[in-house]
């Protein structure tokens, strides 16, 4: 297995460095990043949404340019960036990512493009969060998943709520479900400082953004690094970046940036592994994800055993509204569903994330828990519902104790397949900052720079959890095909 | 006890029963026999509710039931269920419920009894068709004949006054038969009113005090059982019991 799994990491790299001549010959540079990073990143045009805008878009042309070739974007998730780059989805990744210890191991940095800082924010009618980061514990700050503000707050032993989005984190500040945001000051001055309700508390560390590519690759490194001089020096930066309004007096350091520089910003890289206290929080991860299903289960259940009895035996106007439930839960993704529970209705009831996870899947599964109670309570003789009448036992009676109990254990053979379903759809609650086991998984192999063994770890509880649920599933169909 | 007024039901365009009129006297045994679409089931269930019907009424015990089916009549209904017990032809016990649980189920929930006052019972009635010692089986751990007796003592765990039963022994293994015609010959001796659709020549002939003949919705016989049976006087009924064939 081990051999196997090095074997397959070997050849995901290529063996000579052929990079550059690779891409002039293609005549295209790939480049990744993540659209929903957003503006002045990258971001659509809202005036003709199939073309891209952005101080990053506009740098990879110029770059593109400066090579002799076309600028091709390859839309990919942020916390992945490293990871597809180094499994050669795109040639470079250049999208707010920050140079950091740990990326210095993996990847190649040129030289930077931005320079930030780490701006830290906080609503304006409290005063407890002050500029000093020790100040934060005990407090729930929210920043992007495995960003170099992620990295300062864990530093300081600090657990961050994580976002995967850059506006939400601004959005939960101003209602109160976190305390702080902590974010590059371009992100801030986006979606954070036009909040009339938040404040500037300071900013800290200044940071660099510097384009990264595969850690093979050093003549595409030393191409693009020589390109990108001769835009800072030609003035060609500076206009992109104050297109986008982002231009400020830190960026003057880029134009004078000496080998010296870039040596002390790369410094000693530091090659992160795993540890067992990633092992601990796996296995916590995996409470979180077991809590949560069963939770939302305990939700589903009868809340689709109510919907199939709307269903079946309500009268017109209650059946139509169940089956519209239904349809509409079935009909849209659950994805969906969480954001506007989560996101779109803090205005109208504010619940915290988990609770939200929680409400979210069970109402989701509510409806397909409801289409299989439909059919066990269909499959159920109408003989069982007459001898019941015939005994004297009014309609709801005769339901509740002779037709669902047995409609129920129809369907609970299926009932147990949907909650080794929910198991794994429980991870999609990450959109919604809760930090579940696949959610755990990410952080950790973007951390350790290594998808493998923390993969096969969380493969590994997902399994210990839903296998002995199958086992019982089958159990239970094997002894109603026996009755 | 039970009277039938005129009653009318179809089924789209089809009459399938056509302006009977009956009545049942309490402690009367009756047999209903005719060929295979007649109307008899259809005439049982109606009798208890579980069909509604297009014209005519039915009242039994001071109940009366009108053409509407289970909205308009919800209340007699009710009282109705509680006075005739039913037993089907495919015994439709509670396939999640012991034998036990079959019988206690409605006294308990219907009648208000306690578990214990109704278990009491539920003993008594199951030794009274002979399966004291089945109480803690399940129907898919029983054969037809036990499972018929059961559903028996089920419905007679509500006290009915008449039990209505639509081909009970049908669906049995013949060698099981006997046992269920044994069980309603020794309820009919004991004065139960009964309305039994029956094939069993022998339990109309023996059993029964009155039988009654029902053809395409009519009833074209209506007599004690030597007569209907011996020298019935409708042809169709002759040829019902295959009495025009010449002597057996
Ligand atoms: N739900 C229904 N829809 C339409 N027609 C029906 C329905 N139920 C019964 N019928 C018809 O009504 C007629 C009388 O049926 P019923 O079951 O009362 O006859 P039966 O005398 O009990 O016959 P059998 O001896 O076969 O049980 C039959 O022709 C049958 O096809
Ligand atoms: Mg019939």
């Amino acid at each position: 297995m081990v051999v196997l799994l090095s074997a397959w990491a070997c050849a995901g790299s290529p063996a000579a460095d052929d990079s550059l001549r690779r891409i002039k010959e293609a005549g295209v540079l790939r480049w990744g990043a993540d659209v929903q990073g957003g503006a002045p990143y990258i971001y659509e045009d809202p005036d003709h949404p199939e073309k891209l805008r952005g101080f990053e878009v506009d740098l990879a042309e110029a770059l593109a340019s400066e090579l002799g070739v076309k600028a091709e974007f390859v839309q990919n998730d942020w916390s992945a960036l490293v990871p597809s780059l180094e499994r050669g989805t795109f040639d470079i990744a250049m999208n707010g990512l920050e140079v950091t210890p740990a990326r210095t191991g993996v990847v190649l940095f040129t030289r930077p493009y931005y320079v930030f800082a780490s701006r830290l924010m906080a609503r304006r009618d409290d005063p407890s969060v002050v500029a000093d980061l020790d100040s934060l514990k005990g407090k729930r700050v929210g920043t992007l998943t495995n960003s170099y503000t992620a990295d300062q707050l864990l530093a300081k032993g600090i657990e961050p709520v994580y976002y995967e989005g850059t506006d939400e984190p601004y959005q939960d500040l101003v209602a109160g479900r976190i305390d702080a945001v902590f974010h590059d000051d371009i992100i801030a001055g986006i979606y954070g400082e036009p909040r009339p309700q938040l404040r500037v508390v300071g900013d800290f560390a200044d940071g660099f953004y510097s384009i990264a590519t595969p850690k093979t690759d050093h003549s595409l490194r030393d191409a693009v690094d020589a390109a990108l001089e001769k835009i800072i020096q030609s003035g060609k930066l500076e206009e992109i970046l104050r297109k986008e309004n982002i231009w400020n007096d830190r960026q003057i350091g880029l134009i004078a940036w000496s080998d010296a520089d870039q040596r002390r910003l790369l410094g000693e890289p530091v090659v992160s592994t795993l540890r067992w206290s990633h092992m601990i929080a796996f296995v916590q991860a995996a409470g979180v994800t077991l809590v949560l299903s069963i939770l939302a289960m305990a939700i589903a259940i009868p809340l689709g055993l109510g919907l199939a009895v709307c269903r079946l035996y309500g009268n017109a106007v209650v059946s139509r509204v169940a089956e519209a439930y239904v349809e509409l839960y079935r009909g849209t993704p659950v994805l969906l569903q969480l954001y506007v529970l989560y996101y779109g209705l803090a205005d109208v009831i504010k619940l915290d994330a988990f609770t939200a996870a929680i409400i979210g899947l069970g109402m989701n599964y509510a409806a397909y828990e409801a289409e299989v109670y439909r059919a066990g309570i269909q499959a159920v003789p109408k003989g069982q519902m007459e001898a019941a009448l015939s005994l004297g036992m009014s309609t709801p009676l005769a339901l509740r104790r002779v037709v669902l109990p047995q409609g129920f254990r129809l369907a609970l053979p299926s009932v147990t397949n949907d909650f080794i379903a929910l198991l794994k759809d429980s991870s999609l609650v990450s959109v919604i900052t809760v930090v579940e086991l696949t959610k755990r998984m990410t952080i950790t192999a973007v951390d350790v720079r290594s998808w493998a063994i923390p993969g096969l770890m969380c493969a590994l509880l997902y399994f210990v959890m839903s296998y002995p649920l199958s086992l019982f599933a089958r159990r239970l169909e094997a002894r109603l095909a026996r009755s | 006890m039970i009277e039938v007024h005129a009653l009318c039901k179809a089924y789209g365009p089809r009459k399938i029963l056509n302006d009977i009129s009956l009545s049942f006297a309490a402690g009367q045994v009756v047999s209903l026999i005719g060929p295979s679409g007649g109307g008899k089931s259809t005439l049982l269930r109606c009798l208890n509710g579980l069909e509604s019907f297009d014209g005519g009424s039915i009242e039994i015990g001071g109940q009366k039931l009108v053409p509407g089916g289970a909205k308009v009549n919800a209340r007699a209904l009710a009282a109705v269920r509680q006075k005739v017990g039913m037993v089907f032809q495919q015994w439709n016990l509670f396939a999640h419920r012991t034998a036990l649980g079959n019988i206690i189920e409605a006294p308990i929930h219907v009648k208000g009894l306690s578990v214990a006052e109704a278990s009491e019972r539920a003993h008594r009635l199951l030794k009274q068709v002979g399966l004291g010692h089945r109480a803690d089986a399940y129907p898919h751990e029983m054969s037809g004949g036990e499972q018929q007796r059961v559903a028996i003592a089920r419905a007679l765990a509500m006290e009915p006054a008449a039990l209505l039963l639509d081909e009970p022994t049908s669906a049995l293994d013949p060698e099981r038969v006997g046992e269920v015609l044994d069980v309603l010959t020794a309820l009919a001796r004991g004065g139960l009113t009964m309305l039994v659709v029956t094939h069993e020549m022998r339990f109309a002939r023996e059993v029964s005090d009155r039988v009654l003949v029902l053809h395409g919705g009519t009833v074209i016989e209506d007599g004690p059982p030597a007569e209907v049976l011996e020298r019935p006087q409708n042809e169709r009924t002759r040829a019902f019991l295959g009495l025009d064939r010449g002597p057996r």
